[in-house]
């Protein structure tokens, strides 16, 4: 009881004990991270501290907090959250070589505000029994909206902020009026009105409530690894991958990511953390973990992910165009009555 | 200061501060107003709008029906079961409709459990789907209408069990039959309090985010949320939201003012308690089911269903994580549960006791915290404590902000409403005389409060610690932005599955917070056997 008081009184009145510590303010849930950050303890004698929430809601408190903000990092995923962070200018630039040195340009903030930890596909999945090879050879985004798809195309509601990064992405590359058109085509294709998370869209292609939907490549590791059900296990291996728009300028890349705040308390341990998170042990257990794609090259993902391909060509777009465009996808979004 | 600026004073100052966060939300009104409101109004606002009144009517519908039809079942007649429905009726309450949603899909979709299992029994091919798609409004309304009953049916039952039965008897004397009984004379007596209940169950519809973004509604929450999220406008948002909280107070000035005008009072020297009627077969089996329907839809199909995934993985749960997580939980929503019923009962002893415009109309804008959505009210604040942080504290070096005080602060703007309804209609059944004579006997102030009015309203303080420790238990959006660093309650534990639709993970954090939930409804439910003055007929 006497223990229950005592952690009540500290909770109470906040941080006020500073001890050898990173503080990460964090909207990726996945469970393989609280093993990572016991990881890094276990390494460095470095206590991480956690708190988890939405990414716009997480802002908030930063930008609220100011310069009295206890937080080191911000780590989450989709490039859109870090962007929104860095125009609030809340972020510092990494100075790290080890994180300059193993991370793409493209795959970082413009002044390096922020880094890529672990890469995302938005893919295609089909059902072999319904779709034939040759619809499906060579095929793009942009084929999603031709009338043959009429009634067989799922994929979730537009609230969703993958969803929201592919549409930033296509108009980036295609334009808006370009992208509002294949947007209103794929909507008439919909087998069925937006619903569920990803999962959910490769589980009705599974079913054959549809023939193709989008989704995220590391949903399909997660269900094949049994970890989420022997239903969902099943439906997983009903299904196919395929990265799309291989032909031309490649499949859409979106990250989990993290940088540095501006008014981190503990620069040096966040410099740290980002380094240990891109080392090429953590890489490997996180994207074994997580079913990301690896940052460093020479790692390979999960064999479940792996067993899909390896070498696929992955659009260059540099991924702070998505936060920039986001409201615009949004609108682009509405009007076109994607729901 | 002398007693009676005390009793005007303190209501004022307390109603203030914790009136803050929500004026800091309508104080975005005076922001400026950016451009995404013209692709709003062209685009989305109607669909908000009207999905959202869509709802609320078809959640009134069912809570109203559910809710008044159990409690009179169960108060005027005898069947058997009936001693167990009388508190099994509130166990809805224990699940939060976000769980519910979970699981009616889990259950529901063309390939759930319920599909395969009458696909297995009845002998049918895959393509057969026997129930329908839950995944629309009509599921949301569902979902809301069942799991949140229980608010009108604690009332009703109360005020029903506060009927005398002379007047009862008078009404049947005059030649009206049970029905014409029900439909003339005690569903006008028990309105007042039923429109209490309906108002609690339509500000926590309109609040919610996690059930109807599952089922892909767009309503006027999940537009404030994309705004914010989706335009990266959470100045557009606040405003959005003021616009709802402003509909929603001009809602409840209504009903108070409508209220207003009609007293009453039973007056309990001549109270007689209800006689039950004992019902035939046919009847009695009526009855059963009447009561039964609610409680299965709304509280033994989802621990069903949450069983069943439970068994399948994520048995190790409850572990020391799991007792964490329950102490955190329960920790919170008992001293919530105080503070604000606390709170609650001061207020309303100072509204009696020294009626004050300014005060009664804060403590209305206080009890509309229930219709903010937690993230929100998360913002509002997030910025009273940094302004405050920067005002005086930080030179002491406590940080207010992340601290458990502003989680608190928002579970008691929160709730304050389910506390202030119980306590306010306890307050309903104490005849103002009682005042007048302790007065006279120079009972005032403090000793009134204490002496006359505790005693008096003891079941109704209970009742608002229990409901607002259950909801604390259940409350998710406002815990996890407001939370200090490495702090888990359960609805975390189980929004990190859940968020991701990670269902059969989420499950054992998810009874967790049934079973949690279900300590506050048990006490609640042993006040409700208790509370029955009631003969048998023989």
């Amino acid at each position: 009881m006497k223990k229950i008081q005592l952690i009540l009184l500290f909770a109470l009145f906040g941080q006020v004990v500073m001890t050898n510590e990173v503080n990460v303010y964090t909207s990726r849930h996945y469970d393989s991270d609280p093993g990572l950050y016991e990881e890094f303890t276990k390494e460095t004698g470095i206590k991480v501290n956690i708190i988890s929430g939405k990414g716009s809601a997480l802002l908030e408190r930063l930008k609220a907090e100011g310069r009295n903000s206890p937080a080191d990092v911000f780590f989450t995923v989709d490039a859109g959250n870090l962007w929104k962070v860095q125009k609030e200018n809340l972020l510092q630039s990494i100075k790290s070589d080890k994180v300059l040195k193993v991370v793409p340009e493209n795959l970082r903030g413009p002044n390096n505000e922020w880094t890529a930890i672990a890469k995302r596909a938005r893919v295609i999945f089909y059902n072999p029994t319904s779709v034939d090879e040759n619809e499906i050879s060579d095929l793009d985004y942009e084929d999603l909206a031709n009338p043959e798809w009429k009634n067989r195309v799922v994929i979730r509601s537009s609230s969703n902020m993958y969803n929201q990064s592919l549409v930033a992405s296509l108009i980036s590359n295609l334009g808006e009026s370009q992208t509002e058109s294949w947007a209103k085509g794929l909507i008439n294709n919909f087998a069925r009105k937006p619903q569920g998370n990803d999962r959910s869209q490769i589980i009705a292609v599974a079913n054959g409530e549809a023939d193709l939907a989008i989704a995220n490549s590391y949903y399909i590791g997660i269900m094949l690894s049994g970890s989420a059900g022997k239903e969902q296990l099943e439906a997983a291996q009903k299904v196919r991958m395929l990265f799309p728009n291989q032909a031309n300028r490649g499949v859409h890349i979106n990250i989990s990511g993290a940088g540095i705040l501006k008014h981190s308390p503990n620069v040096e341990n966040a410099n740290l953390f980002l380094e240990f998170l891109l080392s090429e042990r953590v890489q490997k257990y996180m994207v074994d973990k997580s079913y990301e794609y690896p940052i460093l090259e020479g790692i390979l993902p999960s064999k479940e992910i792996a067993s899909f391909g390896l070498n696929f060509v992955e659009d260059q777009t540099s991924v702070r165009q998505f936060g920039e465009l986001n409201p615009a996808a949004v609108r682009l979004m509405d009007r076109a009555g994607w729901k | 200061m002398n007693k009676v600026s005390f009793w005007s004073a303190l209501p004022f100052a307390v109603l203030f501060v914790f009136t803050a966060p929500i004026l800091i939300i309508f104080s975005s009104f005076f922001g400026g107003y950016s451009e995404n409101w013209n692709h709003i109004i062209n685009f989305v606002l109607l669909d908000y709008v009207s999905s959202s009144i869509y709802l609320v009517f078809g959640v009134s519908l069912i809570v109203l029906l559910i809710g008044t039809i159990t409690a009179w079942t169960v108060t005027n007649f005898n069947f058997p079961g009936k001693r167990v429905f009388e508190w099994a009726l509130i166990l809805p309450l224990a699940i939060p409709p976000y769980i519910l949603a979970y699981t009616f899909t889990g259950l529901f979709d063309p390939f759930g459990d319920a599909n395969n299992l009458a696909r297995l029994i009845l002998g049918l091919d895959r393509d057969f789907v026997l129930f329908p798609n839950v995944r629309n409004v009509y599921g949301a309304i569902i979902v809301f209408g069942f799991t949140l009953y229980p608010y009108v049916y604690l009332v009703a039952r109360s005020s029903l069990i506060n009927q005398s039965r002379s007047m009862q008897e008078s009404a049947r004397m005059l030649g009206l039959n049970q029905f014409q009984v029900f439909h003339r004379l005690t569903l006008p007596l028990i309105r007042p309090a039923v429109i209490g209940g309906l108002m609690l169950v339509i500000m926590e519809t309109l609040s919610d985010f996690g059930a109807v973004e599952h089922f892909a509604i767009q309503t006027f929450t999940t537009g404030i949320f994309r705004t914010w999220y989706g335009l990266y406008d959470l100045q557009t948002a606040m405003q959005l939201a003021s616009l709802l909280l402003l509909a929603i107070g001009v809602f409840y000035i209504l009903e108070r003012n409508s209220r207003g005008q009609q007293i009453y009072t039973a007056s309990n020297s001549t109270y007689s308690p209800n006689l039950e009627k004992r019902l035939s077969k046919s009847k009695a089996v009526l009855a059963f089911l009447v009561c039964l329907t609610p409680i299965f839809i709304g509280f033994i199909l989802p621990i069903i269903e949450l069983s069943v995934w439970a068994y399948e993985v994520n048995r190790d749960f409850f572990t020391t994580q799991f007792v964490s997580s329950f102490v955190n939980t329960i920790s919170l929503s008992v001293v919530t549960g105080f503070v604000c019923a606390g709170l609650a009962l001061l207020i309303n002893f100072s509204i009696r006791y020294k009626p004050t415009y300014l005060v009664n109309k804060l403590s209305s804008l206080l009890s509309i915290g229930y219709a903010v959505p937690g993230l929100i009210l998360a913002v509002g604040i997030v910025q009273l404590f940094v302004y405050l942080d920067s005002l005086a504290l930080s030179s002491l070096d406590i940080v207010l902000t992340g601290s458990l005080i502003g989680l608190i602060l928002a579970y008691i703007i929160k709730t304050y409403a389910l506390a202030n309804s119980s306590i306010d209609s306890g307050y309903e059944r104490i005849s103002s005389a009682l005042d007048d004579s302790s007065k006279l006997l120079g009972v005032v102030g403090w000793s009134m409060l204490r002496k006359v009015h505790l005693p008096l309203l003891k079941t109704s303080l209970l009742t608002s610690i229990l409901l607002v420790m259950s909801d604390v238990v259940k409350e998710l959006p406002a815990t996890l932005i407001l939370r200090p660093f490495n702090f888990e309650t359960l609805a975390v534990s189980t929004y990190i599955y859940a968020s991701e639709e990670r269902m059969i993970q989420a499950a054992a954090p998810a009874i967790a917070i049934v079973l949690t939930g279900l300590i506050p409804i048990l006490f609640l439910t042993k006040m409700i056997r208790s509370s029955r003055p009631v003969q048998i007929d023989e």
